[in-house]
């Protein structure tokens, strides 16, 4: 039973990370039924410029000998990371979705892609092939409750997402700019008459989910602090087929399916076998149904299954949108 | 025996019942009408005749054979064509491309001959295209025959359709409102073409109309539809005359 | 500011006129030379770039003949710009000029009387020209070889793709792991069959049969990978759009899952020592073959049924077009030839890993499909080979070029959102055509104004 919930901790805190990226896909599919495949790119550069404004806080705090607690700056890392990474979400929009608004779906796919890949390369030129390694600004301690063992940095990590997802929550159900962001997604037509511009309308959603993925990124390397330009891609694709599995456009939906991703993952690789000596999956004889190496093979098939089955994902309604050429 | 028998077909879209205890036959040759007002489930009728619905209840007949459950290409097919009341062409495709795309069931040259391009195939596709242009010259589309759709005026369109409609063979034709949003001018000419198609082909038609005009001119027998169900059916004065269709229904339309 | 933009704009246009002008200016001199008759002139320049290719470059002050037309070289040392140039317009574009326009009436009449033939005669004519100015161009190098079969490749798997998110308009993801199933299903055929290895033992025949059974093992692949796509073309019967996109990508994810965990075949370290099977030759017969067929298919009725399925599946249905039968063709015939490809691909590099197929492999394809054009078989070749071409002669700028290539698809995304050349017919024949009427026709003409 402790094993059970040791898990259950690890698939919170991956939750965690694909909850509040796909959020991102799926805010801007609401918006303006189109997904954003520079998504995950973003979240890697969220989490270059968190490592780059937390270096920053620890140079200037040491040189002016201000002695910041350490949650202090990484509360000002991530609220800092969250408001620039959103002008990159924006910039993206701008120059790679915007003049495409009225092309085929599919061209504005690949747009995103290649702006994705920009971004990782951009990122490679300017920094160069080394990996850098994000400061530990939590030591890590370990509490043992009941048997399992839980450390700060995956607390931290699963409440600051909860809270990001609360505040979001909020602003979307209580703000004005909130409410059009909903409309919009409910209808294209009316948001003219609220007297908001369509393109406000999607730098904004662009420039929250962008936040969001900083976010991500940020928590990200608290837990796994080393950095490189193609962080983003097999996480990014991941949170995707979250976003998707959520249903399209369900803010919800995305949330709880990133959780559902992070489950699904943890827990494929350590179904127990139930005929130990033998090995049906694997080479020797295993404890487990499916080696670790079966990860991604088991969780694709899963969501393949699902989606054969409930092909307009968990929460998503049969949208009448689809790619037009 | 009819052509076609719809025997007490019942559809409900979850809790909405659109359709309720609906009975037809169609004889050979014979034009029948369908009106009522909008939302009656005269569109949905359609539907589940030819297939893109499946009945909640009910029974279908085509000549002898049942064609409940039958995908929709199945029972366009064995003889049953149709246009749709929102034009659903192919929007990069050509006037000549629609007509000869129709024909798809007959063609017999197989995957062998679309990939190795056969002798075969070149007859056959010859052929197709033979009776392709002489339905484009029935519908009077022919000098617009390779145009791509979407360049063509609204008429046409609804010409186009009617062919394609055609090449599939059938043995009754469905007409989803033929004549919708066509000024008097291009209105004389379909009810022209749907007489001449009617006369050359000797099917049977079915339509639904919203123009009493058009019911009054070219049916032989009229269905009247309100809430799914039908409350009147007879000839066109007959049902002109009827106090309930006129009730449901025609009232404005007579007044004016 | 509206007059200023007006000014502006009205000068931009009397630009782009002149431009225009000028270039109608230097093709008029060209535009009555058949496809023939600039075979003929390729033919002349390849073969003197064979002859004197190696002392011109000396002389400009190359150490040996550019590779490809010089931009690896102009990009490694900027100074060489003039000699590049200068290279490239003596061996190529001066004598492919000059032949074309001295041979055009020479060549028209040979085209002619080629077309006077059954099709196949010109048809064949044609490409044996075509693989002799490719065969004495790849002859230079091992690279540039190299390059020619990749490119080729990159040709079969960009139509087959082309055959689902373009003639069908799905956004179909699995092709990297069409490809996967076909390489690694046409390497085990091979290597159980014909080669003494590590992975597989001793051959099962005698490996002198080997370059003849080969189209066999390439079959084997494009038929594993067919199987393969069984997967997803029976959930595209009830989903389209962005859920088969995910089904399609989840497809890729667990194809290469698969095979990393596939031991026999070498897991994540991959599988090396094919056959050396896939040279020039087999290979452009293979990609002729592609392009033949897929252009066969969908230009008749049979394959323009995608059409109609992808712009308005239920009129598709009520117009007798079995839909799911259509789509299963379309999924299975594209998987097929990204299998075929993957075989070939398998046997020019000779070592595989599921690395390969990967998510980079999709980005390549898709750029690939939709640079070139949708729904069309001359936009998917100009893609590859323009991708191929610049990927490889933009190699010296190293990442950079991950920069350039992005960067040059968005604009084309912008300007011309479904690619160069969509929506096009490719008409043989009229490729082929004289591109002048023989002369008593135009005397005629003449005449009768
Ligand atoms: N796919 C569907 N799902 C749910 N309800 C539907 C569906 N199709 C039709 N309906 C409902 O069924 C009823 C009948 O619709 P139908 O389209 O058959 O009407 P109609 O008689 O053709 O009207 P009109 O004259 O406007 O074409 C309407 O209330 C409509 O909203
Ligand atoms: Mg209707």
């Amino acid at each position: 039973m402790t094993f059970f919930f040791q898990n259950v901790v690890n698939a919170l805190q991956w939750g965690s990370f694909y909850a509040l990226i796909a959020l991102g896909y799926s805010m801007v599919y609401g918006v303006l039924l189109l997904f954003n495949f520079a998504h995950g790119d973003i979240f890697m550069v969220g989490a270059y410029i968190g490592f780059f404004v937390v270096s920053g806080l620890l140079a200037v705090a040491s040189m002016s000998s201000l002695l910041l607690p350490n949650w202090l700056l990484l509360v000002l890392g991530i609220i800092f990371a969250m408001f620039l990474t959103s002008f990159v979400g924006m910039l993206v929009e701008r120059v790679g979705y915007r003049p495409l608004r009225a092309a085929p779906r599919a061209s504005a796919a690949i747009t995103g892609l290649m702006i994705g890949i920009i971004l990782e390369t951009g990122n490679l030129a300017l920094l160069g092939a080394r990996r850098v390694s994000f400061p530990s600004l939590i030591a890590t301690t370990t509490y043992n409750i009941g048997g399992v063992s839980i450390t700060n940095k995956k607390i931290t990590i699963v409440l600051v997402s909860l809270l990001l997802m609360l505040v979001l929550h909020q602003f979307v159900q209580r703000t004005k700019w909130g409410m059009a962001m909903r409309a919009t997604a409910f209808d294209f037509s009316v948001v003219p008459l609220m007297g908001v511009s369509i393109n406000t309308i999607a730098a904004l959603t662009f420039g929250l989910g962008s936040a969001l993925a900083a976010a991500a990124g940020i928590l990200f390397s608290v837990a796994y602090p080393v950095l490189d330009p193609y962080m983003g891609i097999t996480i990014g694709w991941k949170a995707f087929v979250a976003a998707i599995l959520g249903g399209r456009g369900s803010i919800l939906g995305a949330a709880l399916a990133g959780f559902l991703m992070g489950f699904i993952e943890i827990f494929v690789v350590v179904i127990p076998n139930p005929f130990p000596t033998m090995f049906p999956f694997s080479l020797f004889p295993a404890p487990y149904l499916f080696p670790s190496t079966l990860r991604d093979l088991v969780a694709f098939s899963i969501i393949l299954l699902i989606l054969t089955f409930k092909p307009h994902g968990l929460f998503g309604e049969a949208h009448t949108a689809r790619l037009r050429l | 025996m009819s052509l076609l028998r719809v025997e007490n077909v019942t559809h409900y879209f979850g809790g909405l019942r659109a359709v309720h205890n609906y009975n037809l036959r169609v004889e050979p040759g014979q034009i029948r009408g369908l009106i009522g007002p909008n939302g009656a489930g005269k569109t949905t009728i359609f539907n589940l005749i030819t297939g893109i619905y499946t009945p909640t209840e009910g029974e279908i007949w085509l000549e002898d054979s049942s064609i409940v459950g039958l995908r929709p290409y199945e029972i366009a097919s064995s003889g049953l064509g149709r246009t749709f009341q929102n034009l659903r062409l192919w929007r990069h495709m050509t006037v000549l491309e629609h007509v000869k795309m129709a024909h798809y069931s007959k063609i017999s040259y197989g995957l062998i001959g679309a990939f190795f391009g056969t002798p075969k195939r070149h007859r056959e596709e010859a052929e197709i295209e033979e009776k392709a242009n002489s339905l484009l010259e029935l519908v009077e589309v022919r000098p617009l025959a390779d145009q791509i759709v979407t360049n063509l005026p609204y008429g046409a369109l609804r010409r186009v359709e009617m062919a394609r409609a055609l090449a599939t063979e059938p043995k009754v034709l469905f007409l989803d409102e033929p004549t919708a949003g066509m000024n008097p001018e291009e209105l004389t000419r379909m009810m022209d073409i749907i007489r001449r198609v009617h006369g050359e082909l000797g099917l049977a038609i079915f339509l639904i109309e919203h123009r009493m005009k058009v019911v009054m001119d070219l049916c032989n027998t009229i269905q009247t539809l309100v809430f799914g169900e039908v409350i009147a059916e007879g000839t066109p004065e007959e049902t002109q005359n009827n106090p309930r269709v006129i009730e449901a229904y025609l009232g404005e339309e007579v007044v004016t | 500011m509206g007059v200023r933009t007006g000014v502006r704009s009205g000068e931009l246009s009397t630009g782009r006129n002149r431009l225009g002008q000028l270039l109608n200016r230097i093709w008029a001199p060209f535009s009555q030379v058949p496809l023939l008759g600039w075979l003929l002139g390729a033919l002349i320049a390849v073969a003197l770039e064979q002859l004197l290719g190696t002392y011109l470059a000396r002389i400009l002050g190359m150490i040996k003949i550019p590779a490809l037309f010089g931009f690896a070289i102009v990009l490694k040392d900027l100074a060489l710009i003039p000699s590049a140039i200068l290279y490239v317009l003596l061996i190529y574009v001066l004598p492919v000029a000059v032949i074309a326009r001295l041979s055009a009436s020479l060549a028209n009449r040979l085209a002619a009387k080629l077309l006077s033939f059954p099709m196949w005669v010109s048809v064949i004519v044609h490409l044996g020209l075509l693989y002799a100015v490719l065969g004495l161009w790849a002859g230079v190098s091992d690279y540039r070889t190299l390059v020619a079969r990749l490119t080729l490749i990159g040709i079969m798997l960009t139509l087959s793709l082309n055959v689902v998110n373009g003639y069908m308009g799905e956004f179909s993801c699995s092709h990297p792991g069409f490809m996967a199933l076909g390489a690694y299903g046409a390497s085990v055929f091979t290597m159980v069959a014909f080669v003494d290895d590590r992975a597989f033992g001793p051959p099962l025949l005698p490996p002198a049969l080997g370059p003849f059974m080969f189209p066999t093992a390439l079959i084997v692949g494009g038929a594993t990978a067919a199987l393969g796509a069984t997967l997803v073309a029976i959930p595209s019967f009830r989903t389209r759009g962005d859920y088969l996109a995910i089904i399609s990508l989840a497809f890729t994810f667990i194809v290469k899952s698969f095979i990393e965990n596939l031991e026999v075949v070498g897991g994540p370290r991959g599988l090396g020592s094919q056959p050396d099977w896939a040279n020039l030759p087999t290979v452009f017969v293979w990609t002729v073959l592609c392009l033949w067929i897929i252009n066969n298919f969908v230009r008749s009725t049979l394959g323009k049924a995608l059409n109609a399925v992808r712009d308005e599946e239920m009129a598709a249905n009520a117009m007798t077009v079995n839909t799911r039968r259509t789509k299963m063709i379309a999924f299975l015939f594209a998987a097929f030839w990204a299998g075929v490809a993957g075989g070939l691909f398998a046997h020019v590099l000779r070592y595989i890993n599921p690395g390969t197929f990967g998510l980079q492999k999709l980005a390549e394809v898709l750029a690939m499909v939709y640079f070139g054009g949708l729904n069309s078989v001359a936009g998917p070749i100009v893609g590859a080979v323009s991708f191929n071409l610049l990927g490889e002669a933009l190699r010296p700028l190293e990442v950079y070029k991950w920069i350039i290539i992005p960067l040059l698809l968005i604009v084309v995304m912008i300007f011309r959102p479904t690619g160069l050349i969509a929506f096009r017919e490719f008409d043989v024949k009229n490729l082929l055509e004289p591109k002048q009427k023989p002369e008593e026709e135009v005397e005629h003409v003449a005449a009768a104004r």
